[in-house]
């Protein structure tokens, strides 16, 4: 299978700091990649890069054959292939749920309206919320939110996924549901999914690969399983000594 | 004290006339103000991650540009007097034409003047309210746009937009009183809004009460009537 996705040498700064450091990674289409660390560890900055919504200082970005930086002209290509889902939902506040799934596909892929609300009942529908689809923002729980969220991300048919701590601005009883939801996307739809997480059943379970990513570097990675059992270093075995376990 | 109900009776038709003129201008004033302010607002802030991404290549010299120009209109109207403005306009300005070019009879009428000061100045004041409301746009919106893969035309236009006009609503409320009220002052270049109207008509019959008052009472109903609008505007708006 090719290469989805692939960072060559990439570097990333903001002002004088760097904060990533030479990370070479290839994603596989289909792939689902976990991506674990410590807080300021560079986790966000690097799936940023991906969809562009942060710029690399050096190295090589290739998203579906589109270079970075090379192809700047091309950003909104590559975000067309490259779903986003936040920590904190960001759904649309003056548009309802229904509203914020369509929003993708009438305005970034100019369908007819009729044509993108059908297909957003149907990601509602799919994500557990079809009887939701009027509410706003506001009236919905975060779980709920964040699923909307994830059916809008879902909407424009993109070939990847990005999840940036998907559940953790959530109450505890509400990160299965949403859980869930990643699963069967992972399971159904073979989307290539990266996801920055915690929640360590998830990576185990649905995670074809974990990276461990400490100080802006990629320091240990491999199959989620075995690299949860058998840590190399000692910052990973400290780090999941951290972490609960779901 | 004497007060003739019928003075105000017999200055009525005039007043009125005046109040008629008042709202023409106000209402061409916002109109217009907001047109000014919309684009000096976003100038204020082109190019700046507050719409969006940095551009890059010539946008980023263009938007700088922008930035200046925008930023020079509204510190120049913030920073004088709106009845020097209208004094400028009207009796310096010709005379600035004159002297440039060749056209000798150039004139600005007094009406004219009145509404062209009322949209620059309220539309420097709008300015920033624009750029105040959609800086606080939070960036995790911008960002869930951007990352569906739509234009910064259409990230404006359907997510900042909406969102910032939102919040801009009762400080716009603000500024079109003021700029009403402001009306008054074109009385200094004679311009027969409702002030000079009250004004006209007490020299003649020096019944300060009852003019001032009934010219007071038409200035409350119809800086009223833009409140109330534009709280029907802000229900109307779904809530978030
Ligand atoms: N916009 C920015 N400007 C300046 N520094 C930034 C910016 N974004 C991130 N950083 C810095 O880059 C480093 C990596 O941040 P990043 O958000 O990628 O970490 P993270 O692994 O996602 O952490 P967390 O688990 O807390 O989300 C941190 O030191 C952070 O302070
Ligand atoms: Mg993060």
């Amino acid at each position: 299978m090719s290469n989805i996705i692939e960072l060559k040498n990439v570097c990333k700064s903001f002002g004088n700091t760097e904060v990533l450091h030479n990370i070479d990674l290839s994603i596989q289409e289909g792939e689902v990649v976990v991506i674990i660390g410590p807080s300021g560890s560079g986790k966000s900055t690097l799936i940023r890069c991906i969809n562009c919504l942060e710029l690399i200082s050096s190295g090589e970005v290739v998203v579906n054959s589109i270079s970075i930086p090379s192809e700047k002209g091309k950003i909104r290509q590559v975000r067309l292939e490259v779903g986003m889902v936040f920590q904190q939902f960001n759904l649309f506040p003056h548009l309802t749920a229904v509203e914020n799934v369509a929003f993708g596909p009438r305005k970034a892929r100019k369908m007819n309206k009729s044509k993108a609300a059908e297909i957003a009942k149907n990601l509602l529908n799919k994500v557990g919320l079809a009887e939701f689809e009027n509410k706003l923002p506001g009236q919905l729980s975060g779980g709920q939110q964040q699923r909307v969220a994830i059916a809008r991300a879902l909407a424009v048919n993109p070939k990847v996924l990005l999840f940036d701590e998907p559940t953790s601005a959530l109450d505890p009883e509400m990160i299965g549901e949403v859980l869930d939801v990643m699963k069967s996307i992972a399971k159904d739809s073979g989307m290539t999914m990266v996801v920055v997480t915690h929640e360590m059943g998830f990576a185990a379970q649905v995670g074809d690969r974990l990276i461990f990513m400490d100080d802006g570097r990629i320091v240990e990675e491999g199959k989620p399983g075995e690299v949860m059992k058998n840590p190399q270093s000692e910052r990973l075995k400290d780090f999941l000594s951290h972490v609960k376990h779901h | 004290m004497d007060f003739e109900l019928s003075v105000i009776v017999e200055s009525l038709p005039a007043l009125l006339e005046g109040a008629k003129l008042t709202w023409i201008i106000t209402i061409l004033g916002i109109v217009g103000g907001m047109v000014c302010g919309v684009l000096a607002g976003l100038g204020r802030i082109a190019g700046t991650e507050a719409l969006g991404e940095e551009p890059h290549g010539i946008f980023k010299p263009i938007s700088i540009v922008i930035r200046y120009i925008s930023a020079g209109y509204v510190e120049t109207i913030r920073g004088t007097p709106i009845i020097v403005q209208a004094m400028f306009l009207y009796f310096a300005f010709p005379m600035l034409v004159k002297a440039v070019t060749d056209i000798e009879r150039f004139r600005i009428e007094a009406l004219t003047a009145a509404v062209i000061t009322i949209i620059f100045n309220a539309g420097a004041y709008i300015a920033e309210i624009v750029r105040g409301s959609v800086v606080s746009v939070h960036k995790g919106l911008l960002e869930a746009g951007m990352s569906l893969g739509i234009s910064r035309f259409q990230l404006i236009m359907y997510i900042i937009g909406p969102i910032a006009f939102r919040r801009m609503i009762p400080p716009l409320g603000n500024q079109f009183i003021i700029s009403l009220k402001d009306t008054s002052l074109f009385i200094v270049i004679g311009v027969g809004e409702l002030t000079r109207q009250g004004q006209e008509i007490m020299a003649s019959n020096f019944r300060a009460l009852e003019i001032w008052l009934t010219v007071a009472i038409m200035y409350l109903i119809m800086t009223t009537v833009l409140a109330m609008s534009l709280r029907h505007i802000e229900r109307k708006m779904k809530i978030f």
